[in-house]
């Protein structure tokens, strides 16, 4: 991150404004990380240690927060569709692949296919969650839908049924967000040589393998990148259960994100919300390890 | 694996190239044309369900034109809907998020860009390490500061009004937007600084008369990643503002979530398209700018 390229000194001025100005424009990034970022930080790790309820209580009880916290069953949910979840976003990344592979090279139409397929990434995932909440409607929706068509027994009431509520958040995320990874594995096809491409059509192999033996393991570090972003909003992702599902049925939608801002929010018990909202910042880099290790490797690389 | 063109110019002799498929092609062009489908679905679910009285929603054919298209539903999502104890529609939230959107729009960009434009182009002891620490702060989870945040807020009396959302959007959004500002300046020629200074431009001036006039398209970019986002954002809305400060995001849940009466899902869906259009309009007129400007701003999603 720190690549110094050449820079200019300061202004040799008379005032103590003209000499010190690029130290004061940088002043106020510097105080909202050191505030804000990091002082609300060491603030929510301190309260994790106390035992604040509806106001912050400078009485410590050590680490009996996080005991409540692992013993509580709905935040162990929280853990288990969390990571459900992540696997499922992946179906993102892999829908993204393919259609930035069949998009590649393909004049006819590309740029329709692209505004297509990225336009939900615009829209809030308020209203993704809401229209799929209602494309999920028992008596209504889809499921109604394909029942008049003759499948008489085709059961799509995902968001009320207890075992596939995680699968309807994923279809809706996938939705909202494959754009995004097209984009991104685009970007990784492009910079692949074209000589490999040539290479490969006078060795004949054919595209389909050519894919999957030489292109994917390339796009290694695109595909790392991804899965960090990836794994990193469904840590993140808040609105789309509270537009879906509220985190019913019985909680068995509930992500830690959505946890922890009921427990602030609703539940007013700020040291066990500020026990879990480190958890999430643990499990941020923990996510994160994987980017410093390529970051690493491309360093030395150069 | 690398194989020199001349080489390549011998060996790839047209025969040796295998003729393209005609069949994957047509397979390729159907994945696409079935997913493009998939993906328009829930739009024109949206436009047609919002387009029908609720008497013709209740027949159950989702997917069925309406029969009678009328507008009153978006009238009534506009201008009367209930959200909670309120019955003025999603017109308060839209003029909410406005409000929200400029001071924040503005503040973080210049805060931004003046510090990335510092870290670039002047020499600024304990820059990299700033950078280092800003790239930690754009991945820190939101909920772990929301608390504090909340709570410095109500002391400088902010907390539970619009301005107050927009300063926290405006904290939010400082680290990833300086780092892309710093990128972007680091391009820029060190020369034209010098010569700026020569010519005796000092800090700002430099900044106003050099760097500003080279950087439209990242301005654009910029504008066009913070304007989705926070008129996409529920959370902070939602826990830092109240009732009369709601943006449209909060305003559109808490219509769809009046538990009070008939479920009207004409009404949802055309609130949920009024909240969408203006970013999907930004979307369809940026274009490739806008591409730029999501996957630049990736880590604060």
């Amino acid at each position: 991150m720190a690549r110094l390229g050449t820079r200019v000194p300061n202004t040799p001025g008379n005032s103590f404004i003209h000499r010190h100005a690029a130290y004061i424009a940088v002043v106020p990034v510097l105080l909202v990380a050191l505030c804000f970022y990091f002082g609300s930080t060491v603030w929510s790790l301190v309260m994790s240690l106390t035992a604040s309820k509806i106001f912050p209580d400078m009485h410590f009880v050590g680490l009996r927060q996080y005991l409540r916290l692992f013993n509580d069953d709905l935040w162990i949910l929280s853990l288990h569709n969390l990571v459900f979840f992540v696997l499922g976003s992946l179906g993102s990344l892999v829908l993204g692949f393919i259609l930035a592979v069949l998009l590649d090279g393909k004049a006819v139409g590309e740029r329709v296919f692209r505004t297509v397929y990225l336009y939900p990434l615009a829209i809030s995932l308020i209203i993704t969650g809401l229209v799929w909440q209602w494309l999920f409607n028992p008596s209504m929706g889809l499921q109604q839908f394909f029942r008049d068509l003759g499948l008489k027994n085709f059961n799509f009431n995902w968001v009320g049924d207890k075992s596939k509520v995680m699968y309807a958040l994923i279809l809706a995320a996938v939705w909202q967000s494959a754009g995004f990874y097209m984009v991104l594995s685009s970007s990784g096809i492009k910079s692949i040589d074209s000589e490999i491409w040539q290479a490969s059509r006078i060795d004949g192999i054919s595209k389909l393998r050519m894919y999957f033996e030489v292109i994917i393991p390339m796009m290694k570090f695109t595909f790392l990148t991804a899965f960090v972003l990836l794994s990193i909003g469904a840590v993140k992702a808040y609105d789309i259960i509270v537009a879906m599902t509220n985190g019913g049925p019985g909680g068995h939608s509930e992500l830690p994100s959505y946890y922890i801002v009921d427990m602030y929010m609703y539940r007013h018990n700020i040291a066990v919300g500020a026990s879990g909202s480190t958890i999430l910042l643990l499990l941020v880099v923990v996510f994160m390890i994987p980017f410093g290790v390529v970051n690493l490797i491309l360093k030395k690389r150069k | 694996m690398r194989i020199a063109p001349e080489i390549l110019g011998v060996m790839a002799s047209p025969n040796r190239i295998p003729l393209k498929n005609p069949l994957s092609k047509i397979v390729g062009y159907l994945v696409l044309i079935v997913f493009a489908v998939m993906f328009l679905m829930p739009l024109y679910v949206m436009i047609v369900t919002s387009l029908k009285p609720m008497d013709e929603i209740r027949m159950g054919h989702i997917f069925a034109l309406p029969l009678k298209p009328s507008i009153e539903a978006w009238d009534i999502a506009w201008n009367k809907a209930a959200s909670g104890f309120l019955n003025k529609g999603l017109k308060s939230g839209f003029w909410n998020s406005v409000r929200i959107l400029v001071p924040s729009l503005l503040m973080s960009v210049a805060i931004s860009s003046i510090c990335g434009y510092a870290l670039a182009c002047w020499t600024v002891k304990g820059g990299g390490l700033l950078l280092s620490c800003l790239l930690v702060c754009a991945f820190v989870p939101f909920q772990i500061i929301m608390y504090p945040l909340i709570k410095m807020t109500s002391f400088v009396k902010l907390y539970n009004t619009s301005f107050g959302v927009s300063v926290v959007h405006t904290i939010l959004a400082i680290p990833i937007l300086t780092m892309i500002f710093k990128n972007f300046f680091s391009s820029i020629p060190t020369d034209l600084i010098k010569a700026s200074r020569v010519d005796g431009g000092r800090f700002l001036g430099t900044f106003l008369h050099v760097v500003l006039p080279l950087s439209p398209n990242i301005m654009i970019v910029i504008a066009i990643l913070q304007i989705t986002g926070i008129w996409n954002d529920f959370l902070v809305g939602l826990t830092f503002a109240n009732v009369t400060a709601y943006p449209m995001t909060v305003n559109l849940n808490n219509i769809t979530q009046t538990q009070t009466g008939v479920r009207v899902y004409n009404v949802y869906m055309a609130a949920a398209m009024l909240t969408a259009i203006p970013p999907l309009v930004i979307y369809f007129i940026s274009g490739k700018l806008f591409v730029r400007g999501i996957t630049a701003g990736a880590l604060k999603g």
